[in-house]
C-alpha cells in the first residue's frame, strides 16, 4: 500500500477517534451544566409553589398537561397525598428534604422536596429529558465534524501529497536516469529524511562507479595485454610472408613461435584467473602432500632454469601437509618458481624452502635478482602489473595468480628484501591442528640440490 | 624516412622496426618517454610512431610536452587501447593519426604516406619532377615512362629532394635522414649515392650547390 494511502488512513482514524472522544466529553460536560441548571429551576418551582398554597384544597388529581414534564405531589403532615399534576404517575414520599434521584412508574426521575406551610411538595422531572438535551449538544458537536470528514480526508491526501513530492520527484529522477549514469543524485533542497537517503545512495552508487572503473580499467588493461603479443605475432606473420625461403625466414619463425608462446601463456594465465575468480570458497579440501608437490614443481622448473643458467634448489622438509586443493597449490608454486626464474638474471640463485613453524607452515621462495623497490611492492601483486623496467616478458598475471591462490586456500603471501639482496616470497599457511606433523626438523628433511 | 619508434614491448619494436626498415626507411627505437623525448630533442625525425602504454611516462603525456613546445612533427599513436575516448583524446592532443594493434605492414605504410601527403600539401603520393616520377608507395621511380631501379638509400635521397624541390639539403641532413644511429657512415656515403642517381637518371637532375648541398636541377 502506497505512503499516501497509508497516511491518509491512520489521519482520518485519527481524526475520528478525537471527534469522538470530544463528542463523548461534550455529552458528559453538558449533562453536568444541564443538571445544575435544571436542578436550580426545579428548586425554584418549588418555591415558588409555596406562594400558591392557598390554591390548594382537597385532594386533587389532575389530568396531566402533555407539555409539562414536571410532576407536581403535594402531601399533607399525615402522608395522605393531597395533589397529583400527573394522574398515571406514582413517586414515592419523600424520605427527606433536597434532591435526590428516585425511580416510579418505569422512569427515572429528578425530584426537589420541601416543606409548603402544613404539606410537603415534591417536584419530578423525568431524567431522559436531560440526557436528551445534553445527547443534542453532543450531536450538534458531531455532526458538523462527520459533515467536513469528506472535505477532511479530501484536505489530508492534497496535503500528504504535497509532504511527499520530493519523493516522487526523486523517484522520478532515479526513474529517467540511463543505466550508465554513476553521477551523484542531487542532494540540495531536499527535505531532511530524503537527504539521508539520498546521500546514502550516493555513497552506494560512488562504490558502484569504483568498482565499475576498476572493471573497465582491468578490460582496458586486458585488451591491451592481449593485442600486443597479438600484434607481435601477426608482424612476424607479415615479416615471414615478405621474407620467401631462407635464413630470415627461420628467424622470423622463431619469433612467430615466441610470440605465440607469449600469447598461449597470456591466455592460460587469464583462464586460470577467470576459474579462480568463478570458486568463492575453499574447494573440496584434501591433504595435499605439499612437500612432494613442491618438489615435483621444482623438478620440471628445472629445464627453465639451465636455460637461464639459474641454480634452483632449497630445502623441503619431508611430508608437510597442508589441507587444500592441489592444482591450485601446484598454480602457486609454478608461478612463484616463473616469477623467480624470470627476474633473476642469468646465472643467479633461486632458493625455495619449505618448513612447518609452531602455527604455521612457511613456503619461500628466494632469489638474488636485483630486488623490487618498497614502493612496487603493493602493486606487483595486481593483475597486468609489471615493475617498470624490467626486461622479462611475462604475462604480469602470475603473481596475481599467487594471491588469488593463497586467498582461496587461506594463506598470506608477503614480499620482502632477502637477506644480501634479492627478493623473498613467502607462503603462510596456517596449521590444522589435526594435520601437524611433529614440528622441527623431521628426520626426513630433505635438500634439493641441482 | 627517418622515423621514431616508441614501443616498450621488445618483440612488437623488432617486428615494426625491421618491417620499416625492409620499407627503405631509417628508424630509430626508442622503449620509453623520457628516451624519446631525448631524441626528439635532435630534430632529425620526420615521423613518430608512438605506443602510448608505456612505462613511466604515458605516450599521451609525451604527445601533449611535444605539442605545447611548438613542435608540429608528425605522429602516429599505435596502439592497443581502442576505446574511442583515448582515441579521440590521442588526436585531440596533436596525433595526425591513431593506429589499433594489431596492424598490417602495408596499412602502417599508407598511414605514414597519407600523414607525410597530408603535411606537404600533395594531393596524391606520386611526387613528380619534369619527367621524373617517384612512387613512394610503390618504390617506383620512372623517367620519361620507363622504370628506374633505385636502390633503398638512393631512393630516399631522391624521396628526400622530390619533397621539397625548392630546397637545399646539406650532406648531414641527407645522413641524418638515411642512417640510424647505431649505423656506421662513411665519409663519402652520401656522394656515392648521389653520383649513382646522377649515372641512372642524367646528370642535370641533381644540382650541388657549393658550400650547401644538394638540390635538384631544373626541369630536364
Amino acid at each position: 500500500m502506497s505512503l499516501r494511502y497509508r497516511l491518509l488512513i491512520v489521519l482520518l482514524v485519527v481524526a475520528i477517534t478525537t471527534t469522538l472522544t470530544a463528542t463523548g466529553l461534550t455529552y458528559y460536560w453538558a449533562r453536568h451544566e444541564i443538571d445544575e441548571l435544571l436542578d436550580y429551576q426545579l428548586r425554584q418551582q418549588a418555591l415558588a409553589l409555596r406562594d400558591k398554597a392557598y390554591l390548594l384544597g382537597s385532594v386533587t388529581v389532575a389530568e396531566p398537561d402533555p407539555e409539562q414534564h414536571v410532576v407536581i405531589q403535594l402531601w399533607d403532615r399525615r402522608g395522605a397525598l393531597r395533589y397529583l399534576s400527573h394522574r398515571a404517575v406514582d413517586i414515592a414520599r419523600p424520605v427527606r428534604y433536597g434532591y435526590a434521584n428516585v425511580r416510579g412508574s418505569g422512569k427515572d426521575w429528578r425530584v426537589y422536596a420541601t416543606e409548603l406551610g402544613p404539606w410537603i411538595v415534591q417536584l419530578a422531572q423525568p431524567l431522559q429529558i436531560r440526557r436528551s438535551i445534553a445527547a443534542k449538544a453532543a450531536w450538534r458537536i458531531l455532526l458538523p465534524t462527520l459533515a467536513v470528514l469528506p472535505l477532511l480526508a479530501a484536505l489530508m491526501w492534497w496535503i500528504v501529497g504535497r509532504v511527499l513530492a520530493p519523493l516522487t520527484r526523486l523517484s522520478k529522477t532515479i526513474a529517467r536516469r540511463r543505466s550508465n549514469a554513476l553521477d551523484p543524485l542531487p542532494d540540495s533542497g531536499l527535505p531532511a529524511e530524503l537527504a539521508l537517503m539520498v546521500r546514502a545512495l550516493n555513497a552506494l552508487i560512488a562504490r558502484l562507479k569504483d568498482v565499475l572503473n576498476r572493471q573497465q580499467d582491468f578490460m582496458a588493461d586486458a585488451a591491451h595485454e592481449l593485442r600486443t603479443p597479438l600484434t607481435a605475432i601477426s608482424l612476424q606473420a607479415q615479416l615471414l610472408d615478405r621474407a620467401g625461403p631462407g635464413a630470415e625466414a627461420g628467424e622470423a619463425l622463431g619469433d612467430l613461435k615466441r610470440g605465440i608462446a607469449r600469447s598461449t601463456q597470456l591466455v592460460e594465465g587469464l583462464l586460470t584467473l577467470a576459474r579462480l575468480d568463478a570458486v568463492n570458497e575453499r574447494a573440496q579440501p584434501a591433504t595435499v602432500d605439499l612437500s612432494a608437490l613442491v618438489a615435483t614443481a621444482m623438478a620440471e622448473a628445472q629445464a627453465l632454469a639451465r636455460t637461464r643458467r639459474i641454480a634452483l634448489a632449497g630445502r623441503i622438509e619431508a611430508v608437510v601437509v597442508v589441507e587444500g586443493d592441489a592444482p591450485q597449490l601446484r598454480s602457486l608454486v609454478d608461478n612463484l618458481l616463473y616469477n623467480a626464474l624470470h627476474y633473476t638474471p642469468l646465472g643467479g640463485q633461486v632458493w625455495v624452502e619449505l618448513a612447518p613453524r609452531r602455527r604455521e607452515i612457511c613456503l619461500s621462495v628466494r632469489d638474488n635478482g636485483p630486488g623490487i623497490p618498497g614502493a612496487e611492492r603493493a602493486r606487483i601483486f595486481d593483475r597486468f602489473y609489471r615493475v617498470p623496467g624490467t626486461a622479462a616478458q611475462g604475462s604480469g598475471l602470475g603473481l596475481a595468480i599467487v594471491r588469488r591462490v593463497a586467498e582461496l586456500q587461506g594463506a598470506s603471501v608477503e614480499v620482502s628484501d632477502a637477506p644480501g639482496g634479492g627478493t623473498l616470497f613467502t607462503v603462510l599457511f596456517s596449521i590444522d591442528p589435526g594435520l601437524a606433523p611433529a614440528a622441527g626438523n623431521a628426520p626426513g628433511a630433505a635438500s634439493v640440490q641441482e | 624516412m627517418r622515423i621514431l619508434l616508441v614501443e616498450d614491448d621488445p618483440m612488437v619494436g623488432a617486428a615494426i622496426r625491421k618491417g620499416l626498415q625492409q620499407d627503405g626507411h631509417t628508424l630509430d627505437w626508442v622503449r620509453e618517454a623520457m628516451a624519446a623525448g631525448a631524441a626528439l630533442a635532435s630534430g632529425t625525425h620526420e615521423l613518430m610512431l608512438l605506443d602510448l602504454g608505456l612505462p613511466g611516462k604515458s605516450g599521451l603525456d609525451l604527445l601533449a610536452e611535444l605539442r605545447r613546445a611548438g613542435n608540429a612533427l608528425p605522429v602516429i599513436i599505435c596502439t592497443a587501447r581502442d576505446a574511442v575516448a583515448e582515441r579521440v583524446r590521442g588526436l585531440d592532443l596533436g596525433a595526425d593519426d591513431y593506429l589499433i594493434k594489431p596492424f598490417a605492414f602495408d596499412e602502417l605504410g599508407a598511414r605514414m604516406r597519407a600523414v607525410m601527403r597530408r603535411r606537404l600539401g600533395q594531393p596524391t603520393n606520386l611526387l613528380r619532377h619534369g619527367s621524373l616520377t617517384l612512387d613512394p608507395a610503390s618504390h617506383e621511380v620512372c623517367l620519361n615512362g620507363t622504370s628506374v631501379a633505385l636502390s633503398a638509400r638512393e631512393f630516399a635521397i631522391l624521396q628526400a629532394l622530390m619533397e621539397r624541390p625548392s630546397a637545399v639539403l646539406s650532406r648531414a641532413q641527407i645522413e641524418e635522414r638515411l642512417y640510424g644511429w647505431d649505423e656506421e657512415v662513411a665519409s663519402n656515403a652520401v656522394e656515392v649515392h648521389v653520383h649513382n642517381l646522377r649515372r641512372k637518371l642524367g646528370d642535370g637532375l641533381i644540382r650541388t650547390v657549393r658550400g650547401l648541398g644538394y638540390s635538384l636541377g631544373r626541369d630536364s
